[in-house]
């Protein structure tokens, strides 16, 4: 009978329950079943077909001697650093400029730059081999005129990662510049007028006001492309499908590799929730630590 | 001061400062000039030394060509009703919930509930891939369009985004008064709510709208039968080939571009403010 109160507000409220019920009950179906049966995999040897073998801790040790994925995680890492640093701050400078009041066409140059991350990767992936082509290609061809010997972009284990750092640099720059624009646009401009009548310079302002709280700007674009590089797949499947070799297979091609072409159902399942916990917990650490050091400074 | 308004003098500074932005977009802009010229070359064209910067003599080959040797119209048909549907259901579903949790704080469990939609947000997908492959297996969707549209279809991200919109801009007086008129529940959110948000749906749908149009893994995961094909994989599938028709898939690249780049530059701003709406949030 004590239920009878709170029953009565349930169904006074039975609206707002069954408005947001599609919601929970397709992420109970495909959201938290799969959460918890990846978690189960990860204990058991499976492919799908034969029988569920359980292999306990298995997986996890299998994974310490899997050279492709230790090699995956360091290409991933270092195609992130061949392509984050120059993106983000070809972003923050184009938001600069896209944010200075006397600059004309600026749809023009916004629509330009943002374009390349709306379209369909698997064509301009294809359009990038085309212009990578090591004998035909136009920017070979391109780099020939300007006396700078041929690259062979996609077919040596020491360019492909460049390759890939190219198109993702290519495709992402805009939509950072973007978002870079917007904390641009949320820094009061009176900060700006106070610093000129202090006689601040425009390298004074841009390194005591602009970078100081661009801060969470840059920490929000730098962990998207943290998570935007481990798990990519488009971008590498179709321009290079991760070779030559495996000099460019990141962890999201990997993934993919053992989970639909060589049905590792159990393994798969173990690595993926692996590196997930990992970087969630180096997520949480950035994060706490950044604003650690904004507390401090404020 | 004054007179420097009136004037505006260019200053070297914004010379430089706009041959940079033009050096920038030309380059941005290649790729799609390089796809758009490549539809109209034969192969022996498309690899030719030098290149050819304009197509002499231009070919529309390519389009009959993969128009006759693929079924593209009707992965064309497939991309555009999944796309729709997963569209229209996003933005039903997503809107209603996010009126809900926008209008109704009292509700019990109410702050709960919302703070684990938000939750969710965390769950990377690479997690969750093979169960939810082998869920739509179990229910038979494998091959089917249900499997593109309905796992991704109502998402977290969507109903933050309609929530703020909604507790924003629609007035608790509009909702009380049409609530003593007699109007439902359901009538306030589709009566009342619905026109308001228009914005923030047109938004929502663009986000939608890209990420299912483009969307190869999960397509090519689920899809069995060359019948069922949504353009990225007919696209995909065409460059493994043996000796890839380089002119043909630029031609079938061309025609999966464009529809997006319309509908972007239709709904750009919309789109952008959906995209710097999760960045201001953090």
């Amino acid at each position: 009978m004590t239920t009878g109160p709170r029953a009565a507000e349930i169904w006074r409220y039975r609206h707002f329950y069954l408005f947001v019920s599609p919601f929970f009950l397709l992420f109970a179906v495909f959201g938290l079943y799969p959460l918890l049966f990846s978690a189960y995999l990860s204990f058991v040897k499976w492919d799908g077909l034969t029988q569920m073998q359980w292999v306990g801790l298995g997986n996890f040790r299998a994974m310490l001697d899997d050279e492709i994925l230790w090699r995956s995680l360091m290409n991933t890492l270092v195609i992130g650093l061949l392509y984050v640093p120059p993106m983000l701050i070809m972003a923050f400078l184009f938001a600069q400029l896209l944010n200075s009041q006397w600059l004309k066409f600026k749809g023009f140059f916004r629509a330009a730059l943002f374009l390349p991350c709306v379209t369909p990767m698997v064509v301009i992936a294809i359009v990038f081999g085309l212009i990578f082509s090591p004998e035909k290609g136009v920017l070979n061809y391109v780099l020939a005129a300007l006396h700078v010997k041929a690259v062979p972009w996609l077919t040596s284990e020491d360019w492909s990662k460049i390759s890939v750092a190219i198109l993702v640099v290519w495709r992402w720059t805009g939509y950072n510049m973007v978002l870079m624009l917007a904390g641009l646009q949320g820094i009061p401009g009176d900060y700006y007028e106070a610093a000129e009548v202090d006689g601040a310079t425009p390298f004074q302002r841009m390194w005591h006001i602009t970078l100081p709280l661009m801060r969470p700007t840059f920490r929000f674009c730098g962990l998207l492309s943290l998570l935007g590089t481990i798990y990519m797949f488009d971008e590498v499947f179709v321009l290079t499908n991760g070779g030559p070799g495996t000099s460019s297979t990141n962890f999201g091609l990997y993934l993919f590799q053992l989970s639909f072409d060589n049905f590792k159902f159990g393994y798969a399942s173990c690595v993926a929730y692996s590196v997930a916990i990992v970087v969630f917990v180096a997520t949480l650490i950035i994060n706490r630590f950044n604003r650690g050091e904004e507390g401090g400074a404020a | 001061m004054i007179a420097s308004a009136q004037v505006r003098r260019v200053t070297p500074q914004q010379i430089a400062m706009y041959t940079l932005l033009i050096v920038a977009a030309f380059l941005f802009m290649f790729p799609f000039y390089w796809l758009l010229i490549s539809a109209f070359k034969t192969q022996g064209q498309i690899f030719v030394n030098p290149p050819q910067w304009i197509p002499s003599p231009a070919t529309g080959k390519n389009f009959s060509d993969i128009y006759q040797q693929t079924n593209l119209l009707r992965a064309f048909a497939n991309s555009v009703v999944t796309s729709a549907l997963s569209v229209f259901l996003s933005l039903f579903l997503c809107s209603l919930a996010g009126y809900a949790f926008a209008k109704y704080p009292e509700a019990p469990g109410h702050d709960k509930l919302y703070a684990f939609v938000l939750g969710t947000m965390l769950i990377p997908g690479a997690v969750t891939l093979i169960p939810t492959f082998l869920v739509l297996v179990n229910l038979h969707w494998i091959d089917t369009y249900w499997a593109l549209i309905v796992p991704g279809v109502v998402g977290a991200f969507g109903i933050f985004w309609m929530r703020q919109y909604i507790a924003a801009n629609v007035p608790d007086d509009l909702i009380a008064a049409a609530r003593i008129d007699g109007c439902s529940e359901f009538g306030i959110y589709w009566r009342i709510v619905v026109p308001i948000v228009r914005p923030a749906l047109a938004a929502l749908g663009i986000m939608q709208l890209i990420g299912s149009w483009n969307n190869l893994m999960w397509a090519f995961i689920v899809l069995r039968t060359p019948s069922m094909f949504t353009l990225p994989v007919v696209i995909y599938l065409l460059n493994g080939e043996m000796r890839t028709p380089y002119g043909m898939l630029m031609a079938g690249g061309l025609l999966t571009t464009l529809p997006l780049v319309l509908a972007f530059l239709a709904f750009q701003k919309q789109f952008i403010s959906g995209i710097t709406a999760g960045a201001v949030k953090m």
